[in-house]
């Protein structure tokens, strides 16, 4: 077990507001208030802010922490939804969001390069003017950061055809405990030299040191995209349409899934432009060229044909974003159903979704909670929302065990605990059991290799 | 008020000016939410006072309450902290804006009337500002207005012209008058006073509802027309008001009608002289599509170089008061999106004032109403 500083002293303040003058350091209980919780809703109060400007600061705030054995909890935007932001144990957060530079875009080596704080859909939207395009898209892509995102592995709705965050890392700075600078990886797109020491901070949640810097690849923009909503009688026949337009050969940007219950709950505050009779959908993207995106669209709607949907809604152009509609108020329409919910994001084998989707609504029905599954089926990955009312005696308990079913049923089909939202704090119990004492114990050393004091966002799981 | 608890979702952050501009996560709207939840829950270590403070680092753009799937008003929670917790700037507006009449006509009246004991040092960007705006000339007219449609004639319509056309740039409200007067629409007389959208900011909510119901009463005096408005604070703050009876409210709603899409089809032509290089500046109270930034399009065309989206002029209200710096920041990230124009247009009375008051040399900005001839 780590001994960790119990608390900030009067000279640990000193340090602080010396090496973070004015604004850069917060000590008052209301200005902390802001980075005791991430999007979890988990919580615990930090004992200082530091808000460094440049990396020397990172250096030396990570020298001091090391010697002092005080935790630290790098952050960005803190939209993390499984508590990896939240200052677990106590100690000091780094908030990043004035290292925001993005320092290069560059249409020759198609790479940028982004200091921690720069938002994901910023950098999108400078590399579109100069047509390239960074891909990774997780619904929070307005409002999370590069380096937050490569830090939870983040996925999107794209990944099925672009891959998520890890993909497109191509190189970091990272500032270790003890202020050792390490830089791994760089402007390449191909690189073999030793072990890939850029991966590991992938998902590493602040685990390992402290990015200071990224570089991404980049690729051209596409031109034009499309997009089609398909409705089907029964669950079976959507599951066997997404199999049949892979089968044709085709590899759509996006692939997305909706159940029975996310159809109602959505119907519930917006029209849904399928028929009543639809107790399944498949939302697809193509992306390419204009030609490309007309004849791709085509041969989609020709392979879905002979399950006959009940409906198909092709949206071009203008459009196209109000075919994207649907599911973009699944969230919100939820709470149609109750008011409260419980959201995980398994991931399964791609061939066992459907399996996957049949046995949740039973758990579901088991524990008497509505559960609504929808996601992004082209890499199975499914978002399960069990609704409740904790307001009703015993349905935050039943919410609670479903939750839990609904986890192992996702080990026991091959599949993971959480495709994209990580596992924090929210569900750190459940990590041994999916990851397993001997991988655990790997993972381990090589932390302490990296920070041999475990003051790097400690309290989290794997 | 929120019927709905704040998620700590995020989605706020994505849009937030002072967030954008600062990197302080303490000033985000969802921080302001979950702080107020915290007080109320009666955190430990938390002072009223110091939540209040800081929560009231607020520039009022209402930007978080448009895409908060929940429908928390940030700036309705602001206002009602700063009226559980008052202090000195509250009184200081509230000044500013119930007096606006005796205040205004000559600008620096404005600055002499604040108590010397309550304009110290940091105060003196924000007074020097309400002091310049005197009723001088403005913007040099470089539109002509050559066809009128038929699209209104006949109509009845009120004109709300709110207290900085009314005491200091009559010739916004004069120009509208003619514009409306050329399209064949008969403007009513009407009492109307101030919006009261600042007045609820700082927590004044019984001295906005006596506003309120003083300018629904001229409304309902005048038969209830259509009410053109060319300032985008004030249509928000009009928009805000809540009739008891839900038919009128739904009337009231209707009723009112940005200035520029009634005048959307009037053909302009614009002068030789007139700069290349426009921008404009989407307010952070104007609707969405901007209509304002519709008409100039169409009567400018390429001219238009600039424009900002995410940006904030910066004014915000009592925060500009309270922490001129803060301001500052935002004020110079607008800017920044403006780059290249020499001509800055903008739809609402205090973002033309404080454009106006910070615009880098060799830049000239205003209504765009003072560039119609
Ligand atoms: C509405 C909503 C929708 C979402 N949709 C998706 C989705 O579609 N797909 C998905 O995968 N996720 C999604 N998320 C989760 C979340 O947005 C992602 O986890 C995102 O990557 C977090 O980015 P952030 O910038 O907010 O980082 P934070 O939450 O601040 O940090 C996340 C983790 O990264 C670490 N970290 C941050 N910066 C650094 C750094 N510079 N160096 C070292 N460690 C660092 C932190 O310590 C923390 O462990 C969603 C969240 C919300 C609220
Ligand atoms: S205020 Fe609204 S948008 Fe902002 S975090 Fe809370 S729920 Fe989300
Ligand atoms: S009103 Fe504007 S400045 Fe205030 S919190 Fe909301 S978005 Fe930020």
């Amino acid at each position: 077990m780590n001994q960790y500083a119990p608390s900030l002293t009067e000279a640990h303040r000193r340090f602080l507001t010396d090496l973070f003058p004015g604004e850069g350091c917060l000590l008052s209980a209301e200005g902390r208030a802001a980075f005791s919780a991430d999007s979890s809703r988990c919580r615990a109060m930090p004992w200082a802010v530091v808000r460094p400007e440049r990396r020397e600061q990172v250096v030396e705030l990570l020298r001091w922490a090391e010697a002092e054995h005080m935790p630290l909890y790098p952050r960005a935007r803190g939209t993390c939804q499984v508590g990896n932001a939240v200052p677990a144990l106590g100690g000091v957060v780094v908030s990043l969001l004035r290292l925001d530079r993005i320092l290069d875009v560059d249409p020759d080596d198609f790479v940028a390069v982004v200091e921690p704080g720069v938002v994901t859909a910023d950098l999108q939207a400078v590399c579109a003017k100069k047509k390239l395009f960074y891909p990774p898209d997780p619904a929070s892509v307005k409002m999370s950061t590069v380096i937050g995102n490569a830090s939870t592995c983040a996925g999107g709705l794209r990944a099925v055809k672009y891959g998520v965050t890890r993909d497109w890392v191509l190189g970091l700075e990272a500032v270790l405990p003890g202020g050792r600078v390490l830089r791994a990886g760089g402007r390449m797109h191909k690189d073999v030299v030793g072990l890939d020491l850029t991966r590991l901070f992938i998902g590493a949640c602040g685990k390992l040191g402290l990015i200071t810097e990224m570089t991404v690849k980049l690729i051209p923009l596409p031109e034009a995209s499309a997009s089609v909503l398909a409705g089907f009688a029964d669950l079976s026949s959507c599951m066997e349409g997404a199999r049949a337009v892979f089968r044709a050969g085709l590899l759509p940007a996006a692939c997305e899934f909706m159940d029975a219950n996310v159809l109602e709950a959505v119907r519930r505050i917006d029209d849904v432009p399928l028929p009543e009779a639809t107790r399944a959908a498949l939302l697809f993207k193509v992306d390419g060229t204009a030609e490309g995106v007309r004849a791709e669209t085509e041969r989609l709607c020709a392979a879905l044909r002979p399950l006959s949907p009940v409906g198909v809604t092709v949206g071009t152009g203008a459009e196209e974003e109000a075919v994207w509609t649907v599911r973009r108020r699944i969230s919100p329409a939820t709470f149609q159903i109750k008011p409260n919910k419980v959201a995980e994001d398994i991931a399964v084998p791609r061939s066992r979704v459907g399996e996957a989707v049949e046995r949740a609504h039973l758990i579901g029905e088991e524990h008497g909670l509505p559960v609504l599954c929808y996601g992004h089926l082209g890499d199975g990955n499914l978002h399960v929302s069990i609704m409740h009312d904790v307001s009703v005696p015993g349905e935050a308990e039943a919410a609670e065990r479903a939750k839990n079913a609904v986890f192992r049923l996702a080990i026991e089909l091959g599949g993971t605990i959480s495709g994209e939202h990580g596992t924090g704090l929210t569900k750190a119990a459940f990590v041994p059991e999916q990851l397993g004492a001997a991988s655990i114990a790997l993972m381990d050393a090589i932390k302490a290799n990296f920070d041999p004091s475990g003051i790097m966002n400690p309290g989290k799981a794997w | 008020m929120a019927d709905r608890q704040c998620i700590l979702c995020g989605a706020c952050m994505a849009v937030c000016p002072l967030l954008r501009a600062t990197g302080r996560e303490e000033l985000s709207p969802r921080a302001k939410s979950d702080l107020n939840r915290l007080l109320a829950e009666g955190a430990a270590d938390l002072s009223g006072d110091a939540v209040a403070r800081l929560a009231g680092l607020c520039l009022g753009c209402h930007r978080c309450k448009a895409v908060c799937p929940q429908g928390v008003d940030v700036p309705e929670v602001v206002a009602q902290l700063r009226a559980a917790h008052p202090d000195f700037r509250r009184w200081l507006w509230k000044t500013w804006l119930t007096h606006a009449g005796t205040l205004w006509p000559a600008g620096s009246a404005a600055a002499k009337a604040v108590p010397e004991g309550l304009a110290p040092e940091k105060f003196g960007p924000s007074l020097r500002m309400l002091a310049g705006l005197s009723g001088g000339p403005g913007l040099t007219p470089l539109l002509e207005p050559v066809k009128f449609p038929d699209s209104c004639r006949g109509e009845r319509m009120l004109l709300f012209a709110g207290c900085t056309a009314t005491y200091v740039r009559k010739r916004w409200a004069d120009t509208a008058r003619r514009l409306l007067d050329g399209l064949g629409v008969e403007v009513l007389a009407a009492d109307f006073g101030c919006c009261g959208s600042g007045l609820s900011a700082v927590g004044l909510s019984a001295e906005a509802g006596v506003l309120a119901e003083r300018n629904l009463a001229a409304w309902r005096a005048a038969g209830r027309p259509r009410v053109a408005v060319f300032c985008a604070s004030c249509l928000e703050g009009l928009r805000a008001y809540r009739p008891d009876d839900s038919a009128e409210a739904e009337a009231w709603r209707k009723a009112l009608t940005p200035l520029s899409i009634v005048l959307h089809d009037i053909e302009f032509v614009v002068s030789p002289h007139a700069t290349s290089a426009i921008g404009y500046h989407h307010p952070c109270h104007a609707p969405e599509p901007d209509p304002d930034l519709a008409l100039l399009r169409r009567a400018l065309g390429d001219r238009m170089v600039a424009a900002t989206g995410k940006e904030c002029c910066g004014f915000g209200g009592v925060m500009r008061l309270g922490a001129p710096e803060l301001s500052a920041t935002v004020n110079a990230g607008c800017w920044a999106a403006l780059q290249g124009a020499e001509l800055v247009l903008t739809g609402c009375s205090a973002c033309a004032t404080q454009l106006a008051a910070t615009a880098p040399a060799g830049v000239t900005a205003g209504h765009w109403l003072e560039l119609i001839a």
